[in-house]
């Protein structure tokens, strides 16, 4: 039964090369092979995926050559479901919405091409395998964005990704290859049963292999997942086919996350690493989230909407919730998919009948027109505080007990705590004739998603992390000392207070400001609007290199 | 004094910088096809029989010399536009990184195993090139765009020939890259990321090229693509470089 896992991956790239022989022969029906053999692959996988939970102990299978290893386990299974899941969909999606392009046969090769890289990069038992892979998504992912080769800007922003990928490329590469002199093998089982055995037995450069080697592992989790300064690639690929941006958004973007739990033996005896990929997620987070808000465009704004969700994603693994940024990325793909995925049949709505529907939805998101009529304002500020913070105190106690003991819990009810919040302070906001009963559904919908959320999250922690000394190894890796959180909690709490009061206050003045913070506001607006200059400065940086490039020429006579 | 006489024969064939510009000069005055496949299948295989025959100590200043070679090439080749050029410029920049394995004491055979995987693509550029030449009348990113809707199957072709020859999985190149790096990260790590860096340049010229030529609209004027007789050949070139290069893998991994 374990080497149907073999067949899960081949699958894939035995229907491309197929395609790829017979198109001629086969026609417009290569799309349905295509989508047959895709059903196949991810019919063994849930069947595989129910045998790893029922309990099937995780097992690696050699596929011929010294390094090709194959990974059964936990993470390898529901990733590979996951991924045959999406691709599942955009592959059915892709049949009537690719059927008009001239190169419909190329388009299901490079489909079935990147399910196989995506499902041999989670199966990975092996730093070369997985390397491979790694780098194939990156060069797989450029041809499926410039699928419309008459498009210049399809192509320029197709190279953005690509030499993000492969920037991301470099740091695995080392980390492979610096894990591999120290450990003489390839096999990650192997190396990670080394590393818990003796976690300080090689160092490099004066400092412990460990923590360099996770360091790298942040490295090129940050490039393939979008962080802060490696990000300018996601919001500017727009320019693909549809189910591309729904595989790329739902799919490929999340695999930083994968690669960090991949390489959670590691990560156990890196806690300063953690607290950097923690800063750099909360960083990536809130950039993401305020360029989103930004964003007069609406596909950008679902870029910079899913660099926020990559951030906090990387987040969850920086406090050592590593199976909750698992969780994350299942939720955020499917929820993903769904969006660009429907985009269409929106837009073919929205020409069918243009007017556009007067709610109090539409009043209060779109012409931002809050209700005048307020409550009692402490009565509501107290509940707007105060319910939050009981429905996850209540959803956390009832899963763990022990839950306040770890540093990473207490963050995420934070920030928990801080969203629920916002959402009752808007639903009190908006125009209703019965603003109790409004609020009272949106404290009801907040239970169901908190405790949802704790419930499913746990449950990934107790699949993907069977051993409870392990999940305790992980929340204390990413602890810092006590002092420092508090220091830290206080600080945030000031800042997302002082900016709630600043909202408050523009609301009661009308947002009439005062000369001179009329002129910071407008140059903080100009910042976000530039995109904070990643770009400016990345294009000069291009054009600094190839004008050099083009000197070094005409120096050197061509020669 | 011999030795060092050697090594400059040598470093004209493993190409060093300057004496790199001896082999672009002769590709750029040479015309005929077949002449450009031999020139580029023997050029590092010379170089490999000089310093494996008279076997001279080679100096640790090479290393360095080596590497600013591959990466002097790589960088150049960004804004190059001429196809055959770009090839002959990728050439340098991957034959003079030979020299490192030949400092780690690589046996003579995988040496020039090495070298044959290195100009295979090489070559198939060399015949692509010819092909663009006799279609177009020269072979320039950016002058005529577009092939990839006028001639798709000849941009199928070349796509993947440029992408074997960037040191692409699993194409020979790949892995001997990797193998390069494995072998100095720990105890020279300031090569690995030299390495790599010239790795990550290969790739930005690779698609430089790949959209100066393939990008674009379809062109008004009918021009023939490639018969299925010569798919099949590059198809068949292509697959016996994967199986070559997971050949390789298991010997050097």
């Amino acid at each position: 039964m374990d080497q149907l896992i073999i067949v899960v991956a081949v699958l894939p790239l035995v229907s491309a090369l197929l395609i790829r022989l017979f198109a001629a022969r086969i026609g417009r029906g290569i799309a349905r092979f295509s989508v047959a053999m895709t059903t196949i692959s991810f019919l063994i996988a849930t069947v595989l995926l129910g045998w790893s939970l029922t309990g099937h102990a995780p097992q690696t299978l050699l596929l011929g050559n010294s390094y090709s290893i194959l990974l059964f386990d936990p993470l390898s299974t529901l990733l590979s479901t996951i991924i045959l899941g999406i691709s599942l969909i955009v592959h059915i999606y892709s049949v009537r919405y690719m059927a008009e392009e001239t190169a419909y046969g190329q388009f299901f090769v490079l489909l079935d091409l990147m399910t196989a890289a995506l499902l041999f990069m989670v199966m990975a038992g092996d730093l070369i395998t997985l390397v491979i892979a790694w780098y194939l998504v990156g060069v797989l992912l450029y041809f499926l964005l410039g699928q419309d080769t008459r498009s210049q800007t399809a192509y320029r922003f197709a190279f953005w990704t690509l030499i993000t990928y492969r920037i991301g490329d470099i740091p695995l590469i080392l980390a492979a290859a610096l894990l591999y002199n120290a450990y003489d093998t390839w096999s990650l089982t192997i190396i990670f049963n080394e590393i818990m055995a003796n976690p300080y037995a090689h160092q490099f450069l004066g400092l412990p292999l460990t923590e360099v080697v996770a360091a790298l592992i942040g490295l090129a989790a940050f490039a393939r997942s979008a962080q802060f300064l490696l990000h300018t690639w996601l919001p500017y690929t727009m320019d693909g086919p549809t189910p591309v941006s729904a595989l790329m958004h739902a799919g490929i973007v999340n695999a930083g996350g994968f690669l960090i739990n991949r390489f959670a033996p590691v990560f156990i005896h890196s806690g300063d690493v953690l607290n950097a990929i923690f800063i750099v997620g909360l960083v990536t987070a809130i950039f993401g989230s305020l360029l989103m808000l930004t964003q007069n465009d609406i596909k950008k704004a679902l870029g910079y909407s899913t660099m926020g969700q990559m951030g906090f994603m990387i987040m969850e693994c920086g406090i050592g919730a590593f199976s909750l940024a698992i969780y994350h990325l299942f939720a955020h793909g499917v929820f993903k998919a769904t969006m660009f995925l429907s985009a269409g049949s929106v837009i073919n709505n929205a020409r069918q009948n243009d007017g556009i529907p007067k709610d109090e939805m539409y009043t209060f998101a779109v012409e931002k027109q809050p209700n005048k009529v307020r409550t009692p304002w402490l009565l509501m500020a107290s509940i707007t505080l105060a319910i939050p913070l009981v429905i996850l105190i209540f959803a956390h106690l009832l899963i763990a007990e022990d839950y306040f003991q770890k540093q990473g819990a207490i963050v995420l009810l934070f920030f928990g705590w801080v969203t629920g919040a916002q959402l009752i302070f808007a639903t009190y906001r908006m125009r209703t004739q019965n603003v109790w009963r409004l609020l009272g559904l949106s404290v009801l919908s907040l239970v169901v998603v908190v405790l949802g959320y704790a419930v499913i999250s746990h449950a990934f922690d107790l699949f993907l992390y069977p051993d409870p000394a392990f999940r305790t190894q992980l929340y204390s890796a990413a602890a810092i000392d006590l002092l420092r959180f508090d220091v830290l909690v206080i600080i945030f709490t000031l800042i997302i207070v002082s900016g709630w009061v600043v909202t408050y206050y523009g609301e009661q003045n009308g947002y009439r400001h005062r000369k001179q913070t009329k002129r910071l506001r407008l140059n903080f607006y100009a910042l976000i609007s530039r995109e904070f200059y990643v770009i400016d400065i990345y294009t000069r940086m291009t054009r600094f290199m190839l004008a050099f490039s083009g000197r070094l020429n005409v120096w050197l006579r061509w020669l | 004094m011999l030795e060092i006489l050697i090594i400059f024969i040598a470093g004209i064939f493993l190409p060093l910088f300057p004496l790199s510009m001896v082999f672009n000069a002769i590709l750029d005055k040479i015309k005929q096809v077949w002449i450009r496949v031999v020139l580029f299948i023997t050029w590092p295989l010379v170089g490999l029989f000089i310093v494996s025959n008279s076997n001279p100590a080679i100096p640790d200043w090479l290393l360095p010399l080596s590497l600013f070679t591959s990466a002097l090439y790589a960088l150049r080749m960004l804004t190059l536009r001429e196809v055959n050029q770009w090839n002959g410029f990728l050439a340098t920049s991957l034959w003079s990184l030979l020299w490192l394995p030949m400092m780690q004491e690589t046996s003579i055979v995988l040496l020039y195993g090495y070298a044959i995987s290195m100009s295979v693509p090489l070559v198939l550029l060399v015949l692509l090139s010819a092909g663009l030449e006799q279609r177009y009348g020269a072979a320039y990113t950016g002058l005529y765009g577009g092939l990839a809707r006028t001639i798709p199957r000849f941009s199928g072709v070349l796509v993947t020939v440029v992408v074997a020859a960037v040191a692409t999985p699993l194409f020979p190149t790949f892995f001997i890259m990797f193998n390069m790096i494995v072998k100095t990260v720990s105890s020279t790590p300031l090569v690995a990321m030299v390495l790599l860096l010239i790795w990550l340049l290969w790739s930005w010229a690779g698609t430089r090229l790949i959209q100066g030529l393939i990008v674009g609209r379809a062109s008004d004027v009918k021009i023939a693509d490639l018969d299925m007789m010569a798919v099949s050949f590059y198809s068949l070139m292509l697959f016996a470089l994967i199986v070559a290069g997971i050949y390789l893998s298991g010997v050097i991994l």
